[in-house]
């Protein structure tokens, strides 16, 4: 205000100046009123030196932001969200080839194979994460010719007709007839086959390759047959044989790296009272070097051992005078592990982000030998032994000793019996395919019947392998997406945050790597999909772990605040006033000088 | 023991009706697991001078050369085996030290001394079995895992600029070693607690029961080691703690040299109860050294071989000046030793025998006052700083003749010129330039020619933020030194705002330099009936390790600025620069002339009154010969005709007033 204020003044003193000049002047311009007039042009010279020091101000703003912007790699959110969107909208199809085969039925293919879809898609729960886009092929096998569904698979067309006959199911050994039939359907083609043989003991067998059987009685209704073969095709070849889909998707027990180190632990609860050994190295060899094959294409295994001593559990158990002998029961089970006293430890060997499964086996003192797992139902525990998901297991292994109360004195040193510790580490095995998901026992049970489920000698039938392996790899899709998107929420919601080019790098060949693995899995190349998936999902979890994520170089707008206010505030201040005060009396004057010149225009 | 147990076994094996495979099976890994993997727990204790006593506890696992390749343990630590393995780690070292090793009182010619006392903080050195140029990555993968395992800021020595690599005065082992050292950090239970978890029976059983933190850390020297090789843990823990019995309070008014009588569980709060079940020997050792020994005069010290041949002899632990409240299970006498006349003498007691209903428990009790003096290092070594002020100083190295040794070291001169070679290994920081060309040699404090007196010389200066300055000196110095001192000038650096420790105003450390005399062994041989069994803590005491000796550490306070200065120079720099653009801009804006005019206007209209009452004052100080003025307003104006009647009237008034009172 006070600068306008100023301004009028100077008008007023215009006015003055005006009056001493006004005798002077000729008397033609009597209205002339200085206080709203004038009559030379108002000066352009300081109007434009205020606005060309505000406009060199203006103009150095980009420079001063270039200079402190901090560096960020343009990362592809478009094409994070685009990859997470397709995930969650159409599901990952996984193309799978069944095939039925109906030995001594005289029905329609064709018919045969609409009963069988139907019950399939009856079956198949609306799996929101990971499903499969299957063809199904129908034979009926006459003996002499083969009835042929409309569509079938190049596999099925190469079936012999009348290699399959019911004499080959009459006897009773399931392992010679799966041999068999791998030789017939051929074991290493990537299709599902169900085999259904008319005459016979009822009988219901899934076998170690890709393929199931079932022998029928001679009255049955094809109908029947019809709803088991939908029902082993989708809850066992599909699901794996678990009761509920593919729900524990999350407990997939590989770490981000794809890599899972079993670590096993003898504990020796008391040496005082004895000590165990074993001769891992052995069982080692022959019993987890297969599975660990086995397992190659999903995880990255690795063995280790240690015996430790000094370990009791942490929970409590009772002496049970019927049982003769100690007892703890499942509620005790959150409480055995002593992550005090056992000291597993995470392994040196193992990467960063690798799985540790922890195997344990609990050698139990003498005060609290023999001791035994009690079941909810009041039952003893068959394996005596637990696990916990994403952890490990328990076996408690009582030692020979203690068993009868005889005058057995352990000396210093045992070794755990070969035997003893082989039955151990098959239910360690099992325990292995229960973090896995899989179910420990040999049986199928459903509404319709048992399906006995030959067991391999690896651990994990090829079928089993397969469940698995899309699995992993809808897993590792989903956990890439999932990362990815936090990755893009955190980097967007930090707009300081420096962002290095590996980052962006990691993140593109993450894409790149999802990408490549859903075209694999939607053309049925299940390896490359799984192994490109896993890649993914590794590289998301190195984008998103990256240690300059972390770090404390990211400085916030408030700290270039406080550098640059105590200088652009005032002299902006100073600027902008400057300009506005220059323009304001310009525009003063300037109409003043119209005034009078409209004056002017009309006296003349 | 061996030979007792098998039989034992075959027995059980017999009774349990196991499969033939079975006894196969146990019986060839029995004999592996004989052969292969092996603990041995050991402490020692020793009286010192100074009414102190010194635990050394000794915990060594050994295993095969990996077959398994290293994945598969039955007593050697998973942890360390891995560690081995993944960093290909030749031979490292690692320890935690609180406090400092008095050299002077409890001796530095031992083999306890030179290979336990360490620098305070920690040191770690290590050798890879790695190429060359991946010798560094090995070292901070290390560093970092190292950090990780004993819950330590180890992953500090990961930078360049705070680890070296000694050419050959590092006597463990030369060439290809990294060495690096943190003097200031703080050794506590959260150290200890990791290390013991690298033992199979931890602190539930055996030796190392009698770890009880709070007397283990109140001890005046707490250090912990931890020394790999791929087949070897040796786990060491030295302590120098007080014994504080009532007893030795009440005798020290009348007799000041009589020691404190101790026991274990007095000294600990504890008591062993056994074994640890895993260890293949077990045993704690009392040591009383040689010149102790020299002082106790036992009965037959005169014919001293003879009484070595007859241990027996219940002299030994009978003496006149002290008892031991166990008898011991053995008793070893040191062989003959060329540096010292008199021998050491040292009492094993075997823990297998107790149990915990019987716990083992030492105790020493003293009759006579004993005063002796330990084995020193051939020269004292100190170091120093010089000069004041925040720019340049100086560091001293002095070595001082200990006179203890010099039996030795004439019996050591082969001729008649005897000669003393001391390795120095100095190791300073980047931030502290030294100039190599300063390093002055002082012989008996008279100034020498440096060519005279140093044979060997290899110096890597510093690189800033890169690599820390390493001299390394090897001295030929007479034996009849008395004192030499070596003496070298440095400029304190600059450090950027943001290298700064959050403590900076406390100074920063120069670590301990490393005085090594490689000509003289301390080794401790002691007459052993069976080699087989031999136990490793003997066996090291063999060894022939080189004297060392590590200095104090050093304080430098280095110039540390005002940390809020950034923000005081940017305010201070913004507002001139307000302050000039607002000048420049009002200086742009300005217009003289209107201002001129404008003032002009200002005071003709202020005129109004004040030169009004002016001319008043004027008029009446003059009396009424001056009319009042009325020059430029009145005469101009026809719109102030107003302001010139007033004028005229307020005049007209005045003079009115002026004429009716005069």
């Amino acid at each position: 205000m006070a600068e306008i204020s100023e301004a009028q003044d100077s008008d007023s003193s215009k006015l003055l100046d005006s009056d001493s000049k006004a005798p002077q002047r000729p008397d033609s311009e009597p209205e002339f009123d200085p206080k709203l007039m004038r009559k030379s042009k108002p000066g352009l010279k300081r109007l434009f030196l205020t606005f060309s020091v505000l406009f060199s101000f203006l103009l150095g703003f980009p420079f001063l932001w270039k200079s402190v912007e901090i560096y960020r790699f343009p990362l592809p959110f478009r094409e994070i969200d685009s990859l997470s969107t397709q995930l969650r909208s159409d599901t990952l199809l996984f193309p799978l080839h069944f095939h039925a085969l109906f030995v001594g039925f005289d029905s329609d293919p064709d018919r045969l194979r609409r009963s069988i879809l139907s019950e399939i898609t009856k079956l198949t729960s609306q799996n929101p994460k990971c499903s499969d886009n299957y063809t199904l092929s129908v034979t009926v096998d006459l003996g002499s010719r083969c009835l042929r569904g409309p569509t079938s698979s190049p596999h099925s067309s190469s079936y012999q007709c009348g290699s399959v006959t019911a004499a080959a199911f009459v006897q009773n050994d399931d392992v010679a007839v799966d041999e068999r039939l791998a030789s017939v359907f051929g074991g290493k083609t990537k299709e599902y086959s169900v085999a259904v043989v008319k005459g016979g003991s009822e009988r219901a067998v899934v076998g170690k390759y890709r393929h199931a059987w079932m022998v029928v009685g001679d009255g049955s209704d094809v109908g029947m047959a019809a709803v088991k073969v939908a029902e082993v095709l989708v809850k066992v070849f599909i699901n794996g044989g678990r009761e509920e889909g593919l729900i524990r998707n999350e407990f997939m027990p590989v770490g981000a790296d794809g890599k899972i180190v079993l670590s096993f632990n003898l504990l020796n609860a008391d040496p005082h009272d004895w000590v165990y050994d074993w001769d891992f190295e052995k069982i080692d060899d022959t019993l987890l070097t297969p599975m660990i094959e086995a397992l190659g294409p999903v995880a990255n295994i690795s063995v280790e051992s240690q015996v430790l001593y000094h370990t009791p559990k942490a929970s409590f158990s009772y002496w049970n005078q019927k049982l003769e002998s100690y007892v703890f029961s499942t509620k005790d089970l959150p409480f055995f592990v002593n992550s005090n006293e056992w000291h597993l430890d995470t392994s040196i060997a193992a990467g960063g982000r690798s799985k540790i499964l922890q195997f344990a086996v609990y050698v139990p003192s003498a005060k609290e030998c023999p001791l035994l797992l009690q079941l909810p139902n009041g039952e003893i525990s068959k394996t005596n032994g637990f696990i916990s998901p994403m952890w490990g297991g328990v076996i408690v292994w009582n030692p020979q000793g203690c068993l009868k109360d005889s005058e057995f004195k352990p000396s210093a040193k045992n070794i755990i019996p070969i035997q003893d510790l082989e039955n151990m580490f098959e239910v360690f095995i099992g325990q292995f395919r229960q973090l896995f998901g899989f179910k420990s026992l040999n049986v199928y049970t459903n509404a319709s019947g048992d399906w006995n489920l030959l067991p391999s000698e690896r651990g994990l039938t090829e079928w089993e392998l397969d469940v698995l392996s899309w699995q992993h790899t809808c897993f590792n899709l989903h956990s890439c997406a999932t990362t990815l998107g936090s990755l893009s929420r955190l980097v967007q919601s930090l707009p300081r945050m420096i962002i290095k080019d590996e980052i962006g790098k990691q993140v593109k060949l993450s894409l790149e790597a999802a990408k490549l693995a859903l075209s694999n899995a939607s053309s049925g190349v299940y390896e490359s999909s799984a192994a490109s998936s896993s890649q993914a999902r590794s590289l998301a979890e190195d984008a998103f772990f990256d240690p300059s994520i972390m770090s404390v170089s990211y400085y916030s707008f408030e700290h270039c605040f406080a550098v640059y206010s105590p200088f652009f505030l005032p002299v902006s201040m100073h600027v902008v006033l400057a300009a506005l005060r220059e323009l304001k009396r310009y525009k003063q004057e300037k109409a003043k000088y119209l005034a009078w010149k409209a004056k002017a225009n009309t006296a003349t | 023991m061996v030979l007792l147990q098998r039989p034992h076994i075959l027995l059980l094996l017999i009774d349990t009706h196991q499969f033939l495979q079975c006894w196969i099976a146990f019986g060839s890994a029995n004999e592996e697991g004989q052969q292969q993997e092996e603990f041995s727990e050991e402490l020692l204790v020793k009286p010192l001078p100074d009414h102190k006593l010194l635990a050394h506890f000794h915990f060594q696992s050994s295993a095969p050369p990996s077959t398994s390749n290293g994945c598969h343990h039955h007593l050697f630590p998973k942890a360390i085996s891995q560690l081995v393995q993944k960093f290909r780690v030749k031979e490292m070292e690692l320890s935690f030290t609180q406090g400092r090793w008095n050299y002077e009182s409890w001796g530095g010619f031992d083999p306890i001394s030179s290979s336990n006392a360490k620098p305070p903080g920690v040191e770690l050195w290590a050798v890879f079995d790695v190429p060359q140029h991946h010798i560094d990555a090995s070292w901070k993968n290390l560093t970092h895992t190292l950090s990780g395992l004993f819950c330590a800021s180890i992953n500090f020595l990961e930078s360049t600029a705070t680890y070296s690599t000694p050419e050959w005065s590092f006597p463990p082992a030369s060439g290809n070693v990294r060495y690096g050292t943190l003097p200031c950090e703080a050794v506590c239970t959260e150290n200890l607690t990791p290390w013991l978890k690298l033992l199979p029976c931890r602190d539930k059983a055996g030796i190392a029961l009698l770890l009880d933190r709070p007397s283990l850390y109140r001890g005046f020297y707490h250090s912990q080691r931890l020394h790999l090789t791929s087949t070897e843990s040796k786990q060491t823990l030295t302590v120098v703690l007080q014994p504080n019995s009532e007893r030795a309070i009440e005798v020290h008014a009348s007799e000041k040299h009589v020691q404190p009588s101790w026991s274990l569980s007095s000294i600990f709060g504890k008591q062993v109860s056994g074994r640890c079940v895993l260890a293949k020997s077990s045993s704690v050792y009392l040591l009383l050294d040689r010149g102790l020994v020299a002082e106790l005069k036992f009965p037959n010290k005169e014919n001293g071989k003879s009484a070595a041949n007859g241990l027996t002899s219940e002299n030994f632990w009978s003496n006149p000046s002290f008892e031991l409240s166990v008898n011991p299970d053995r008793i070893f006498l040191e062989e003959s030793s060329s540096h010292s006349k008199s021998l050491s003498i040292l009492y094993m007691f075997q823990v297998e025998k107790y149990s915990e209903s019987e716990p083992f428990d030492i105790g020493l009790m003293w009759k006579v006052p004993v005063a002796w003096l330990c084995q020193q290092t051939p020269l004292h070594a100190s170091r120093f700083l010089m000069g004041s002020g925040n720019e340049r100083g100086a560091i001293a190295i002095s070595l001082k003749s200990t006179q203890f040794t010099e039996g030795f070291m004439s019996a050591n001169s082969k001729d008649g010129s005897c000669e003393l070679r001391v390795d120095v290994l100095q190791v300073v920081p980047w931030y502290v330039k030294v100039y190599f060309h300063s390093l002055r040699v002082f012989v008996d404090q008279q100034p020498r020619a440096v060519s005279d007196f140093i044979e060997k010389i290899h110096v890597s200066p510093s690189k800033d933020k890169m690599s820390p300055g390493v001299m390394e000196v090897v001295l030929k110095l007479p034996c009849r030194v008395n004192t030499a001192a070596l003496t070298i000038e440095f400029d304190k650096g600059f450090l950027r705002i943001d290298e700064y420790p959050p403590d900076a105003n406390q100074g920063f450390d120069i670590p301990s330099a490393i005085i090594s005399f490689p000509n003289f062994h301390a080794s401790m041989v002691f007459l052993e009936d069976d080699s087989l069994n031999r136990s490793p803590l003997l066996s090291k005491f063999q060894e022939k390790c080189p004297v060392m000796s590590y200095t104090e550490v050093l304080l430098v306070p280095l110039t540390t600025p005002d940390f809020s200065m950034p923000y005081n120079v940017i305010t201070i720099k913004c507002t001139v620069f307000a302050l000039y653009f607002g000048s420049l801009l009002n200086v742009l804006q300005r217009r003289v002339a209107e201002e001129e005019r404008f003032l002009k206007a200002k005071a003709a209209k202020k005129t109004g009154r004040l030169p009004l009452l002016l001319s008043k004052l004027s008029a009446k100080l003059r009396g009424r010969r001056r009319e009042p003025l009325h020059s430029p307003p009145s005469s101009s104006s026809f719109i102030n005709s107003k302001l010139v009647l007033k004028v005229i009237l307020v005049a007209g008034l005045a003079v009115g007033w002026q004429y009716f009172f005069s």
